[in-house]
């Protein structure tokens, strides 16, 4: 197979996966027509929170292969950039955001730099206690964040279908970023090391850079969902950066499927939404979904994308077979 | 005497500590993977023994072992279920291996914690006591008599894993896989038994950890969360796969917070460990006694 051909594969898969995202988004979009609850709305806007990080977390974990155990740490990072500025000084939201950017890339660039040469278990390590010491000095600085007791953050809009919308068109600029990021050498790249670090390196990767700026690029989308997320809840506490919110982000990115466009966003709102209907019948939704991971993990390791891919192209590929067998 | 006060309390929580880190460590040793669900063993080793007495009403020296069970019979269903596809000719999972690992055991984390969640529930127990007595004057140091009765046990499983893993027909099986599972298994050596052997053995000591502190940290599903990072501090300070470092790592991480609790910063004492687990990374990957792998 000519490396033309491979490219080629990749291109119109890659096509394929964002019109699903482009499709997922648009039935979003839709929903308030169908959904007037106030509650349920409030839900979906949830939902597109962990969508954005289980996004920004897929783009590093997935197509880079840097398997971070921090990004409910960049988001609680993120919300609580906004909530200092505008509690200590009275900043606006147009400040508050940005400013959530910009620190939380930071931070990730950093972050970045010191777990650049540690791989697998080793990497997993460093950046869960780099989340735990953010989030236990967060919750111990007391004169400044409050601590526990969280931090109030002032709105932006009025009504929720506002946030809503707000909310759906960053989800859908985060998902065209990232897909023309991949289509462009830098995706090939990030790709590339996580295939195989030292090979990519031989070939002329610049490990060093790209590795980097998944780290950062990864970090500042989550800081703009916290932050964003801030807002809309009007209220951010440690808790939003608390290894189950990690084991919840992961469990989205491994059921939808690893290093996939739609798997993430998709499967962020199946078990966002289902976790709200499971609370309704005693509060199962962590046992199930600890358990999908597991499964998914251990015998379905594309996720529900890749089932959905797979069962389509064997029905596109009976009748062919058919047709050559005549 | 604060500071004799202080080395004390160090040194027994750095026991309890070592019982967790020394099956970390043999993991890491045997599978080259960090098992991120080592907290939930301790977790289910302290309701065994806190359940088994307040229900059935036995002696606590008679839950002590059933814990001990518990977190061995768990481990192998780990090991079967879950950690056979890191070693068994799944050729093309090299690639994700590390990652399969991670996830597959921070999803049994989840799961594990929820489920105890949601069928003992939420609220805390407390463990019974080894014995009954409150105080004991130990030279010019009080301390409670449970805890010093629950190091000195500690330190007998210890020992005994220590000469288990050292001069044992099993215990050297499993040292040569950690060292070269293809050479091991050239030798005769079956590497799926000791992968097995070593789980059971992690799980049963992390639940004895649980178990023995089940009396001072009431158990709820959420316990083994800290002493499975301080674990994974261990481990990283002691050279992943060295039985000996985490021995060590485990006393010095012990004295270290209860000194830096008092002379440093109270609030942050759960910090420092993992300030130390990033520097060592960053600047001494193999941790104080870490041992490289031999090849063939």
């Amino acid at each position: 197979m000519k490396a033309e051909d491979v490219q080629g594969g990749t291109r119109a898969r890659m096509r394929t996966e964002l019109l699903v995202s482009l499709g997922i988004l648009a039935a979003v979009a839709l929903l308030p027509a169908i959904v007037a609850n106030e509650y349920w709305r409030g839900v979906f806007i949830v939902s597109m929170y962990f969508a954005m990080l289980a996004a920004a977390w897929n783009l590093l974990a997935g197509y880079t292969g840097q398997l971070s155990l921090a990004p409910a740490a960049f988001g609680m990072i993120g919300g609580y950039v906004t909530g200092l500025l505008s509690y200590h000084y009275n900043a606006p939201p147009m400040v508050g955001i940005p400013a959530a950017i910009v620190v939380s890339g930071l931070i990730g660039f950093v972050l970045g730099r010191i777990v650049l040469r540690l791989r697998g278990p080793y990497l997993a390590l460093t950046t869960l206690s780099f989340a735990e010491i953010v989030r236990l000095i967060i919750s111990n600085s007391i004169e400044i964040t409050r601590g526990d007791l969280g931090l109030n953050v002032p709105g932006i809009f009025d009504h929720r279908l506002a946030y809503y919308y707000a909310m759906l068109a960053v989800l859908l600029a985060v998902q065209l970023g990232l897909y023309f990021l991949l289509r462009t050498p830098a995706g090939l790249y990030l790709r590339a090391i996580r295939d195989d670090e030292i090979a990519a390196a031989s070939r002329g990767v610049k490990i060093v850079l790209w590795k980097t700026n998944a780290f950062t690029l990864s970090a500042a989308i989550s800081g703009l969902a916290g932050a964003l997320y801030g807002h809309f809840a009007q209220f951010v506490s440690p808790e939003l950066g608390l290894i189950s919110q990690t084991g919840i982000i992961i469990s989205m990115v491994v059921i939808g499927g690893l290093g996939t466009l739609p798997g993430p966003i998709g499967a962020a709102f199946l078990v966002y939404i289902a976790s709200e209907f499971l609370r309704g019948f005693g509060g199962y939704q962590l046992i199930v979904f600890a358990l999908l991971v597991i499964i998914f993990s251990r015998f379905f390791r594309e996720g529900l994308w890749g089932l959905l891919r797979r069962a389509f192209e064997r029905a596109r590929a009976r009748p062919a077979t058919a047709q050559a067998a005549e | 005497m604060l500071t004799l006060d202080l080395a004390i309390n160090g040194l027994i929580i750095g026991v309890f500590y070592a019982l967790m880190a020394i099956g970390l460590s043999l993991i890491f040793g045997i599978l080259k993977v960090v098992n991120f669900a080592h907290g939930e063993f301790y977790m289910l080793g302290a309701y065994a023994y806190t359940l088994a007495g307040l229900l059935l009403g036995i002696s606590p020296w008679i839950s002590l072992p059933f814990a001990f069970l518990v977190g061995m019979i768990v481990g192998l269903i780990v090991e079967r279920l879950l950690m056979r596809p890191l070693y068994s000719g799944y050729t093309s999972w090299a690639v994700m291996r590390d990652e399969y690992a991670v996830i597959v055991t921070f999803g049994l984390s989840l799961l594990l914690i929820n489920l105890v969640d949601k069928i003992v529930g939420p609220y805390a127990y407390k463990g019974p006591a080894l014995v009954d007595v409150t105080r004991i004057a130990l030279g010019p140091v009080l301390i409670s008599g449970h805890r010093l009765i629950a190091a000195l046990a500690g330190i007998g499983v210890i020992i005994a894993t220590g000469l288990i893993v050292r001069y044992s027909y099993w215990g050297r099986q499993i040292q040569a896989v950690a060292q070269n599972r293809l050479g091991a298994s050239l030798a005769g050596i079956d590497t799926a038994k000791a992968s097995a052997i070593v789980f059971a053995l992690a799980g049963g000591l992390a639940a004895v950890s649980g178990a023995l502190l089940a009396n001072i940290f009431n158990p709820t599903p959420d316990v083994g969360v800290f002493p499975a990072i301080k674990s994974y501090v261990i481990v990283v300070l002691g050279g992943m796969g060295s039985v000996p470092g985490s021995i060590v790592a485990s006393l010095i991480l012990g004295v270290l917070e209860s000194f830096g609790g008092v002379y440093i910063s109270y609030q942050y004492r759960d910090t420092f460990g993992l300030v130390i687990l990033i520097l060592v990374l960053m600047f001494r990957p193999q941790g104080l006694f870490g041992e490289r792998a031999r090849d063939v």
